[in-house]
């Protein structure tokens, strides 16, 4: 799990609140510095260099080596071969590239691969049960046609799960505002409001 | 039954989920920039920072040195490339603005193209690469100086083949006359289709042979262009276009950056994929120009029209007349006795604008349908009473309907509404501090056809494969073709595999016009009876067949049998080995009457052919009434839209839920149309201000609340020989009127110019 994942474990030393505080402070350098440093003590800091990154997608690790300035969206669909997750805007603006770490719904375009390490991520491909049944929301959505061209989908579903979740969903107008950085373009909404609402129930028992 | 999956009535079938559903919802659908290419360098755009003049200089120096980069090109360096020919009505390319320069005819033209080993490279070199211009200053849009108009008399629309503008009688005359006058102009704004699916490209050479992954409309079109704006024989090229993330119009013509990617990917010997970011979708490919029209209406005092007459105006590029000519619509839609009709266009620095989602209609029946509450205002008349003042089976010119259920439309519509509670005055129906207002109008979209293949096989377990090359862009194409096979050839619907999109399949029609179900329909029911006709003959002959001597006509398929009327029959197993096979394999052509009789061949050769709407014998339409509440509020003038009630009749319907879930979308794209969406343009540059998703205003789900279809059943055995009228563009029509009138009804003020702003309200 990454929430047991120990400081140590981390690659290189940078896990997200190492990474927000560098960046806080302005310099983006001492990380890539840190990441350098592990391959050639002298040389004068490359910050194209590419960087030793470990992820946990979908219950699994990943070891990749990518450029530094490497989102999470493009790693899981350049790098790691998971293409569910979407890339609708690539400037948060869309949300269809929403997924969950450690169960909090992010935009992946917008967070640094770096940034995603010793967390646990979830995309569209690790919603479903290993033996292929649906989640209830991804039900939900085959049921109540939440969907048209089926684009801004995943992300919607990972939204959704997140919605329910955080407690969002309770009525109508909760579930439209708490899923309106969900853009969808064929206007599937009223759809999608009503498989929330049947999918919430089954969570719930869940 | 849901809200989502209505209840189908009489000439309607069932809603069976979508065929592609799991794969949406799971993920695994693979969408253009999703396919797997061995080794890919990334593209990345360079687009130009002017809307007018040449480039003067391009430094690469700051480029070349990021690691990585494997070429850059520009005007420079890719002057190979063809001049491919404007395809105005589909075919070919989307504009004839290609080239990356020296010479920059609109804001946002690719002058550039970086590829480098990783997105991140690419990305960074773009951004390095000098480009320095001499600038002209541009014409932007209709207020510009240096614009030129013309009248588009002669010039093709897709929609329309008239070569004449219409008209009938004396206008000049029947509106001196007129009792009651409406003379109003009327202006609609630039759009941007914005799917949320970014126009992305990806090519691969293997030899010479090109495979290209990218969301195409009309992959046959896509494939022949491409061939000739780089020079290779059509036959090398595939094109693979399985899913594809909202389109609306957008990716039905080849647009200047597919050749590109091709050239780019047979120069650095590897597959490049291009991912082209949001902003540059807004100049990179079309869009729905702004258009302006001056409507005059005259009616006698009981409300009958007497006189139209319409003058439309509409933006285009310097070089290119694409022109939506919506008049040739609107003209038919009610008996208006004198009919004027004109469109001119206006050329400016701009690029070239498309087909945007029923692209003659929207604005032109928001301009006339706006227009007819006005004429309602002034005759102190309900507007759903002159409407059906001025319903008719027959049209100005004497032509006569195939179907026409508006009347049914708006009747269904208003009961549900509640229509009779609304008091006529404006500014009378109030809730707290909301002032209430309540409108209708008229949606019309004309019923095309156009020439598809298709190839069907069905096999002794029951399964059956249908395969055309017609695109599902969120429409349903998937679910509704595999129904018709499982009905045709009794079969369950889950034993049929639906292959579209893609080159090596047999060719179909842009998915345009709303004219896929119908198109491909025709061609699945033709092969389909051709199965039939097979399998039927082999099942009343021949020794020891339990249908022996049963007349053909006599025997139907159903339920993997075949099934004689007197109630005997056989297993498809037995049947098929019976006839010593293990499947039939059909391959049909169909050519809609009213097509030229080589539209076969000229569709394998990415040319579209339209029949239908109003050019053949009969008029030719879906048609529809939208009823919506606006809620002004009295302090802030925000409008809201909390209810919108559709009625809508469109010939069979082939699934009650993908059909709800399409008029359901569009009519929330009509209401985005009336309160959200305007690309802003900046006047002094030519330049698109806000070309980004959070400022260029779609609907978020917060926007919109209860949205409510009634679907209306009708028969039309006229229309094509599946019976559908098409509806995909049907329901975003009429409703900006409705809105605007609405929005009169709750504030006393007529709003002409959409979208309907707040500050058009605090006057
Ligand atoms: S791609 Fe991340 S929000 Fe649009
Ligand atoms: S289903 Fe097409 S964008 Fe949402």
């Amino acid at each position: 799990m990454g929430f047991s994942m120990s400081q140590s474990e981390k690659p290189g030393g940078l896990n997200r609140r190492s990474f927000l505080t560098a960046t806080a402070m302005g310099a983006t350098l001492p990380v890539i510095q840190q990441a350098r440093a592990q391959q050639a003590e002298s040389a004068p800091a490359d910050p194209r260099a590419p960087v030793d990154v470990k992820l946990r997608i979908n219950g699994r690790d990943q070891s990749l080596r990518l450029d530094a300035r490497t989102t999470l969206l493009d790693t899981l669909r350049e790098h790691v071969g998971l293409t569910g997750s979407k890339k609708g805007c690539d400037q948060g603006q869309c949300g269809a590239c929403t997924v969950l770490v450690d169960g909090t719904r992010v935009l992946s375009c917008l967070t640094l691969a770096v940034m995603a390490q010793g967390s646990e991520i979830t995309t569209i491909e690790g919603l479903a049960s290993s033996d292929g049944a649906l989640h209830p929301m991804q039900q939900a959505f085959i049921d109540h046609d939440a969907f048209q061209c089926g684009y801004c989908t995943p992300g919607q579903i990972m939204s959704a799960v997140a919605c329910v979740n955080e407690g969002h969903a309770g009525t109508n107008d909760d579930i439209r505002e708490y899923m309106s950085g969900n853009l969808c373009r064929c206007a599937a909404y009223p759809n999608i409001v009503a498989a929330i609402n049947q999918a919430k129930n089954e969570m719930r028992k869940a | 039954m849901s809200a989502a999956a209505p209840e189908p009535k009489a000439n309607m079938g069932q809603p069976v989920p979508r065929y592609d559903a799991r794969e949406k919802v799971t993920g695994v659908a693979r969408y253009a920039s999703d396919q797997q290419v061995s080794q890919p360098a990334f593209a990345f755009l360079v687009t130009s920072a002017i809307a007018r003049g040449d480039i003067t200089s391009i430094d690469e120096r700051g480029a070349r040195e990021v690691p990585g980069v494997l070429d850059i090109f520009t005007h420079r360096n890719t002057d190979d490339l063809t001049q491919t020919k404007y395809g105005q009505q589909g075919g070919g390319a989307s504009t004839s603005i290609q080239g990356l320069g020296p010479e920059i005819r609109h804001d946002g033209q690719i002058v550039a193209m970086v590829v480098a080993d990783t997105f991140e490279n690419a990305r960074e070199a773009a951004y390095r690469l000098k480009i320095g211009y001499s600038e002209a200053t541009p014409s932007a849009s209709f207020e510009s100086a240096g614009t030129e108009m013309k009248d588009a008399n002669g010039i093709m629309s897709v929609a329309t083949q008239a070569k004449e503008w219409l008209s009938t009688g004396d206008v000049e005359d029947a509106l001196s006359k007129a009792a009651v006058t409406v003379d109003a102009e009327y202006s609609t704004p630039t759009q941007h289709h914005n799917p949320i699916e970014l126009f992305t490209t990806t090519c691969s050479w293997q030899g010479d042979k090109l495979t290209i992954y990218e969301p195409s409309q009309f992959v046959f079109g896509l494939k022949n262009a491409v061939a000739e704006r780089i020079d290779v024989a059509p036959d090398n090229i595939h094109v693979v276009s399985p899913y594809v993330g909202g389109a609306f119009g957008s990716k039905a013509q080849m647009t200047p950056r597919t050749g590109l990617v091709a050239y780019a990917a047979r120069k650095v010997g590897r597959p490049v994929k291009l991912v082209a970011t949001r902003d540059q979708g807004y100049t990179i490919s079309t869009y729905r120009a702004e258009t302006r029209h001056h409507v005059r209406l005259g009616s006698d005092r009981d409300g009958r029209l007497v006189a139209y007459s319409h003058e439309g105006f509409e933006i285009t590029s310097r070089p290119d007349s694409y022109s939506v000519k919506g008049t040739e619509e609107t003209a038919h839609l009610y008996s208006f006795g004198a009919v004027a009709t004109k469109v001119n266009v206006v050329h400016a620095d701009r690029n070239t604008p498309g087909f945007m989602r029923s692209p003659p209609v929207v604005p032109y029946v928001y301009a006339l349908e706006s227009a007819l509450d006005e004429l309602a205002v002034k005759l102190r008349m309900d507007p759903v009473e002159l409407r059906r003042k001025n319903d008719g089976m027959k049209d100005s010119f004497g032509k006569e309907w195939s179907s026409r259920s508006l009347m049914t439309c708006y009747d269904q519509a208003a009961e549900a509404f509640g229509w009779s509670k609304r008091n006529p005055e404006p500014g009378s129906m109030r809730d707290g501090e909301w002032l209430v207002g309540w409108g209708c109008a008229t949606a019309v979209y004309p019923t095309h056809n156009a020439a598809s293949a298709a190839r069907v096989s069905l096999r002794s377990t029951g399964e059956a494969l249908v395969q055309i090359a017609v695109h599902d862009i969120g429409t349903g194409a998937y679910t509704v073709i595999g129904q018709l096979v499982a009905s045709e050839l009794g079969v369950p619907v889950e034993k049929v595999r639906v292959e579209l999109g893609d080159t090596l399949l047999p060719a179909g029609p842009v998915a345009g016009g709303s004219v896929t179900t119908a198109a491909a329909g025709s061609a699945v029911l033709k092969a389909c009876a051709q199965i039939r006709t097979r399998l039927i003959g082999g099942a009343s002959s021949g020794d020891g067949a339990p249908l022996a001597g049963v007349p053909d006509g006599q025997i139907r398929l159903r339920e993997g049998r075949a099934v004689a009327q007197d109630g005997r029959s056989e297993e498809l197993a037995k049947l098929f080995e019976r006839l010593g096979q293990n499947q039939i394999e059909e391959y049909a052509e169909f050519v809609p009457a009213g097509a030229s009789s080589n539209a076969m061949e000229r569709l394998y050769q990415g040319k579209p052919t339209f029949v239908g709407g109003s050019n053949g014998e009969k008029l030719m339409y879906s048609l529809g009434a939208e009823f919506v509440e606006v809620r002004v509020n009295q302090r802030t003038r925000e409008v809201r839209c909390p209810r919108a009630i559709g009625a809508f009749a469109a010939g069979r319907i082939l699934n009650t839920r993908t059909t709800h879930s399409q008029l359901m979308g569009g009519m929330i794209w009509g209401i985005a149309s009336a309160l959200h969406e305007k690309t802003e343009l900046d006047e002094k540059r030519a330049r698109y201000v806000n070309d980004n998703i959070a400022e260029y205003l779609i609907p978020v789900n917060a926007d919109i609340r209860d949205i409510d279809i009634i679907l209306v059943p009708e028969i039309d055995n006229e229309v094509n020989p599946v019976g559908v009228k098409g509806l995909g563009e049907l329901a975003n029509v009429g409703t900006a009127a409705a809105v605007a009138n609405a929005v009169y009804h709750a504030t006393g003020i007529r709003i002409r110019d959409l979208p309907v702003r707040i500050e058009a309200l605090l006057a």
